[in-house]
Formats: C-alpha cells, structure tokens, sequence
C-alpha cells in the first residue's frame, strides 16, 4: 500500500516536472575576452561584432558556411557595372524602441558609417558610396563613386548592421553603450566582463527566439571555461583548446563540436628582399613544409592544409595543385637560385602559445633545407609597430612573418586585396610580403569592377592561380574551430569567421 | 602627530606629479600605435587616421599631457581608447572588487601567518616548527594557478557547491581569497617566525623571564609586540601589492579586478587606463606607507612622529 502510494506521487511528481515543450532559460556563453565596445560600426574584434548580432541585424547576414542570405533586405538588383544598387526592405520590422525599421533608417545608417567626420572605423565598408536615395518607404537605392562588385557582401559585415535612428538621435556618441537595433534579444547590461540580452517578444522571425536571453561572459583561463560549462554555470564555450577536447569529450554531458572555417595561416615573405625575391626561392620554402605535419602538431590535427590563396569556404575559390611535401625538390630549387646551402634569415610573429608553436615548427622545417631561421615572438603593439611603422616599402625590415587572416566579409575581395594587392604595401594595408603583379592587381580590380558573379568568378581563378604559382606566402593551413556545448542546447554554431550564431539557441530536456 | 599626517599628505603631491610625468612619458616610449591597435588588423590607413584624429593622438605630446593632467586634476581620467568608456568607470568598476579581495584574502592571511609564525618560534626546532614551516614553504611553492583549478574541480565541478569564478556574493569570495591569501599567509609565517626568534634573544626578554612575567606575557606582550615592527611593514608591501590586483588569480577565477585591465590596456597601449592605474597604484602605496609609519607608532609607543 505504502509502495502504491508513493508510486503514485512518484508520477505526480514526474508529470510536474516535465516541460512544457521546450523549457525557456537564460544561455550563457563563455569567451576568452572582453567585448570592447557596442557600437558595431565603431568596433574592430570579432567578438564584439559577433556577439552583436544579438541585437543588431544588417541588411545581408551570412549563413553557418559564410554564404550571404538576406535579412532585413528581402532582395537586390545591381547594375551590370556594380555602381547602383537597389535594396527592397523588408517590412514589418520594427526595432527594439518602437522605431520602424525602413528606407529612411537604412539611408541614416549608411551615411553615418560613411561620413568622414563621424570617424567610425569601419568606414571602409561604405567608403566608396556617393550618395543614398529613398526610392519609397522599403525601396533603398545607394550609388556608388566606383564600381564594387562585392558591396552586399560590405553590408553583411558587423559593422554595417542597422541601428535604430531614433536611438541615434538620442543617444548620439553614447550609442556604443545602449545599442537599439532590430535583433532577436534587446540589450539588458554591459558590464567589465559580461553583456546581458533579454528575448525581443516582437521578433520579425516566427517562432524565435526560444531562450529567455543570452548573456556573454569573459572567462579567459582556458581551465575554468570548462569548468564553468562541467558546472552547468555556461553550455557553450569558445574557443576550446585543442588538448582539452579529451577532457570533454570524456563528459557524458558534454559535446565537443567541430566546424570549418575560413581562417588561413601562412608566412609572409618580403619579396623585395633578397633571397624572398626569388621566386624559385619562396617555391622550395612551401615544398619544404610539411602541411600535414604542421596541422598535427600545431592544430592537434583540427585543421585542413591550404590548397589555394583562398580559403575553401569563401565564394570563388579554386582549388591549386598543392605543394607536395618534397624535401629534394626544394633543395633542388635553392641551388638553382644559387643558395645551395640555404640562408640565414628571421621570422616573427604574435608571442601567444600557438603562433610560437607554429613559428618553431616552421624553423625545424625550413633547417631541413639549410634554411635557418631566428624566431621572433613580438607582443601585439611591437608586431604592429613592425608591420606598420614603415613609410617606404624599401625600409621594411621584415623577412618573414608568420599571420593568420580572415575575410570579414566573407567575400574573396577581402581575402586578397588587403594581402595581396599592390595598393596594399603598408601602411595602408597588410600586404606585409610586398608583394607585386601586375596580372593579379588587374584581376582584384576587374573582379570588383562588376557585379556578375560568373565574371568575378573567372578574374578570381586567375588571380588564384597565378598567386600560387609567385608563392608570397609560405601557405600552411586553415584550422578548424573547436567549441564544447551541453548536451541538451541546440542551435547555437560557429561561424567560420570565429564568431557564433545564437538566436536558434533553444534548450531541450 | 596630526600635523605629521598632513604634512606627509601635502608631500604626496610633488610626489604624484612627478610619477604622472614619468607615466605619461613612459606609456607613450611604449613601440606600438594605439591607433593601428584599436582599428584592429585590417583597418586600411584612412581608418587608422581616422581613429587616431578621434582619439587626440595627433595632436602633439606636450599638449596631450597639458590636456592630461588638466582634467586629471579634476578627476577625470579621460576616455578608454579601447572601450570608449570613461576611465573611472573601467577603473572603479574593478577598484571595490579588488579591494574587496585584497581585504579577504590579508584578514586570514595575516591571522593565520601570524599564529604559524609565533607557534614555530616558541616551539622551535620541535614537530611544530617543522610542520609550520613545511607548511610555509609548500604555500609559497605552490603554483596559485595550479591550486585554483584544483580549487575550481574539487568544489565546483565535482561537489557543486561554489561558483567556477566571477563576482557576486561571499561564495565568490571564497576560492580566489584562499588561493591570493595562500602565498601571503605563508611569507607571514615565515617573517613572524624569524622576527620573533631575533627578539626572543634579546636582553629584556631573559629579564622578563628571569623576573618571574608568566611565559605567555613573555610571549605575547614582550616579544611579539616588538617583533611586529618588520612583520606591520610586510604587511603594508603585501597590501599594496595585492591591491595592484593579481594576474593569476583573475584570470583562472574571471575575476574583474585591476590586475588584468593593466595588462590588457598594456597590450592595446590604451594609454589612459594605464596612466589613471599606475597613478592609482602610487597613491595607493603612498597611502599604505603612511598607514604603516602611523601603526609603528601604536606597535611600539617608543616611535613618536613630529
């Protein structure tokens, strides 16, 4: 009788506790650093751009392999020049304070960003507009000085997100800590190291979100954001280290996710400098890496080696006939080149435990060939004052640099032009190999002159085609990105471009 | 002794204004444009510009500073170049919990050092000794790195009962100020215990003793009482050190203290956080200096300041 009794109220139990579908909490996120600001036009890491989108949407976004889709623009028509572009809104969509998202909110934005004496540093996204045109309250028309080919690739990058203009208005320079925007969570709470979201009930998309908010916590011992998510504190984590995927795969509750992305490594060669003027020379330093190696014991193996200046998710990319690992033919080449013995020569990067990882990797390989190298590991400020604090290409001191690069906007614009276009010799931009042809600056230019994506697509081969064969670039691998979760969240993924997607983040249990 | 307080309070003055110089010059010798850091990597040269004209720092060095210590002296440190916010909002929102740290982790350390520290001298060369000192030296070896995550698995992960880190209520507190307090308490141990066998021989102690003073006034009220001249000053040293926040142990227990913002504002070179901190951190030892001197005089009433 007793037993019955108890059974019974077992089951009263049971039924009590068990969810209404899906049980609606709070997600918390653990990263390694600070958001650095909340203005997305004003704002230059990935996690802060990334952790925005919470609250902010542009008119294009991109989908978990970096392909553009619409969002707050339904569709767009360009000219065959790629100088005029119309944006049909969509509509219906309101942002957090009530503002109604339309024409006039978009021509607000896109002028702000643009305006030089706005000084946001994104402006490069928007530099090349002219002028931007109210066609009706959802038609936006926006007019380009020069021809861009990759423009609604621009407006899905963070920093072109839209941002209520009444906020605008009211809030003026203090906008980068009250964000308003048209997202799927409103901001709650920005504090030293946490950002707070709530849900945002009137939510254009149907059904969404199905969590009650997310909050964002700066957990930078690698340790501890695993413990926080063994202890149920968090139940997504990034990054997550490479020798701690054991540890949590180890833990019934946890799964470790693995996705690609569109971050390439390579070391960058001055190719106005003797030996790296040779092109014969930058060939046997790519046969003389072994790729495969280098992704086992730099990225535990959580990485894909390069087989185009491209990386394989980005739009445009063509894949090359690799480097084949080949320690004779490098030797081979060097002795052509007349360093039958190798050189002596130094190479520096970021001092954070991979990049030395990598950097010291790379001095064993490259002494297989006679190839010495001095490694330098330099703090952030030093390597840029390395990089940047030049004026003449001839007083670049560097002879190699070993990098990593991702295209923000997910187009192969991005991927090339900063690297490896001639325009692009710092200061300006990062073209750190000093790396110059006449027949790649004529296809990065014709392939953004229009609009046509099977046009760009045949200017891109080429460019593709002939970077591999100059080799600037000692082209090494794109590593995947590791995240751990909880067992019982779905829909929260990586980007390849390191940021996440949490607006279909929904618990099951 | 209260025109003593004031006049070494109105020393402090020339005091910081040569520390604000020598601060300003050294941030700004630092390699590395804050600019180009704050634009991130791939900013093109216009976007730089742009920030660097946003933040002043095309203007000349001399009127930087003149614009520095002006609004300085009205207690306004400027904006962070990193996070557009106001410096005394970066700065006080992690001033309290690192005081708050610091205080929690020097009350038991110094408790606890002390008692070690009196217990192996009087008990010298005996089990006591040994096991106090063994004790000692393990809490300065010990990586606090290490202790933490241990910290962090026994009774978070494993147990459940703390929180993995961050600042809140008293269960934060508890594994941070333990693993912060770890290492000082052993370094009392140690300075008490040396301390107290110095004074142990000296002359008016064998008197005390030969004139019947019970041993615990011995103890405590002949030897400790002087022996706590040097152990008041590594007090103060320890203090101040702690309140420079501590790297380690923010990280492993994200914490939001100041040690780390020092770090990371060292790595953007965003030069006026790092300028308003050291300042903090100078006045904070000048302060603690001050705080000393006037404790020597309640330890031995033989100090007196004019």
């Amino acid at each position: 009788m007793a037993i019955k009794e108890l059974m019974t109220a077992c089951a009263i139990v049971a039924l009590a506790a068990i969810p209404t579908s899906v049980s609606a909490k709070t997600l918390v996120v653990g990263v390694q650093d600070n958001l650095t600001g909340l203005d997305p036009a004003n704002v230059n890491d990935t996690l802060s751009q990334t952790s925005l989108r919470t609250v902010y949407q542009g008119l294009f976004g991109f989908d978990r392999d970096m392909k553009l889709v619409p969002l707050l623009a339904e569709r767009f028509e360009a000219s065959p020049d790629a100088t005029q572009y119309t944006f049909h809104l969509r509509r219906g969509v309101k942002f957090h304070d009530g503002t109604d998202f339309n024409a006039q909110a978009v021509k607000v934005n896109i002028e702000r960003l643009a305006n030089p004496e706005n000084r946001l540093s994104r402006r490069s996204l928007v530099s090349m507009v002219d002028r931007v045109e109210v066609v009706d309250p959802y038609t936006v028309k926006v007019l380009l000085k020069e021809p861009f080919g990759a423009f609604p690739n621009n407006l899905a990058h963070p920093g072109a997100m839209i941002i209520s203009p009444a906020a605008l208005e009211k809030y003026g320079k203090e906008i980068g800590r009250n964000p308003v925007g048209t997202g799927a969570f409103k901001f709650k709470r920005w504090a030293a190291d946490t950002f707070e979201t709530e849900r945002n009930e009137t939510y254009w998309k149907q059904g969404l979100p199905k969590v009650d908010g997310v909050t964002i916590r700066s957990v930078p011992e690698n340790g501890s954001r695993i413990a926080m998510l063994q202890a149920g504190e968090a139940q997504f984590v990034t990054p997550l280290p490479p020798e701690m995927v054991a540890v949590a795969e180890r833990n019934p509750n946890l799964e470790v996710v693995k996705r690609p992305s569109i971050v390439a490594w390579y070391v960058a060669m001055n190719t106005m400098r003797k030996p790296f003027d040779d092109v014969r020379v930058r060939q046997a330093l790519n046969y003389a890496v072994n790729k495969q190696a280098y992704c086992k014991v730099v990225e535990s193996g959580y990485c894909d080696p390069t087989d185009s200046p491209l990386p394989s998710l980005l739009q445009f990319y063509k894949q090359q006939e690799p480097y084949a690992f080949n320690l004779e033919k490098a030797k081979a080449l060097l002795a052509e080149a007349g360093y039958p013995n190798g050189f002596e020569t130094e190479m520096f990067g970021k001092n954070n435990t991979t990049a030395i990882r990598a950097m010291q990797f790379l001095q064993q390989q490259f002494a297989q060939v006679g190839v010495k190298v001095k490694v330098e590991p330099l703090e952030a400020g030093v390597e840029a004052q390395r990089v940047w604090g030049v004026s003449k290409p001839e007083d670049a001191t560097v002879r190699m640099q070993f990098a990593g690069w991702s295209s923000s906007t997910g187009d192969a614009d991005w991927a090339l032009r900063p690297l490896l276009a001639s325009t692009s010799f710092p200061p300006a931009m990062f073209n750190v190999a000093y790396y110059r042809n006449d027949a790649v600056d004529k296809a990065i230019v014709s392939a953004i002159g229009t609009a046509d994506p099977e046009k760009r697509a045949a200017f891109y081969a080429d460019a593709q085609k002939q970077i591999w064969q100059d080799a600037p670039w000692v082209f090494l691998g794109t590593n995947q990105l590791l995240t751990a979760q909880s067992k019982g969240l779905s829909g929260v993924y990586m980007l390849p471009d390191r940021g996440f997607s949490l607006e279909e983040a929904s618990f099951k249990d | 002794m209260f025109n003593y307080l004031i006049r070494r309070l109105i020393g402090t003055v020339p005091v910081i204004l040569v520390i604000s110089l020598l601060v300003f010059a050294f941030v700004h010798l630092l390699p590395g444009d804050p600019a180009r850091l704050v634009a991130g990597p791939d900013a093109t040269a216009q976007d730089v510009a742009a920030v660097r004209q946003a933040l002043g720092l095309d203007r000349p060095v001399w009127e930087q500073y003149a614009v520095f210590l002006g609004n300085a002296v009205q207690g306004d440190f400027g904006i962070s170049l990193k996070t557009r916010r106001p410096v005394s909002e970066e700065i006080g929102e992690r001033l309290m919990p690192t005081v708050w740290l610091t205080v929690a982790s020097m009350a038991w350390a110094t408790v606890v050092g002390l008692l070690i520290g009196v217990l192996s001298a009087v008990k010298r060369g005996r089990w006591q000794d040994y096991t106090g000192m063994l004790l000692a030296v393990s809490g300065i070896s010990f990586p606090s790195f290490w202790l933490g995550l241990l910290l962090i698995d026994a009774f978070s992960v494993q147990l459940g009962w703390l929180p993995t880190g961050g600042y809140g209520t008293w269960q934060h507190f508890l594994m941070p100020s333990l693993t912060l307090g770890l290492g000082v308490a052993a370094v009392m141990a140690r300075f008490t215990r040396s301390a107290f066998i110095d004074i142990a021989r000296e002359d008016y102690v064998r008197t005390a003793r030969a004139k019947g003073v019970p041993e615990r006034f011995v103890i405590w009220k002949h030897t400790l009482r002087n022996a706590l001249i040097p152990v008041i000053t590594m007090v103060g040293l320890q203090f101040g050190f702690l309140l420079g926040g501590s790297i380690v142990v923010e990280t492993v227990f994200s914490w939001p203290g100041l040690g780390r913002l020092l770090v990371d504002s060292v790595s953007y070179r965003d030069y006026p956080v790092i300028q308003a901190e050291i300042l903090l951190f100078s006045l904070e030892f000048i302060l603690i200096n001050l705080a000393v001197d006037v404790l020597y005089a309640f330890a031995n009433p033989e100090i007196r300041y004019k």
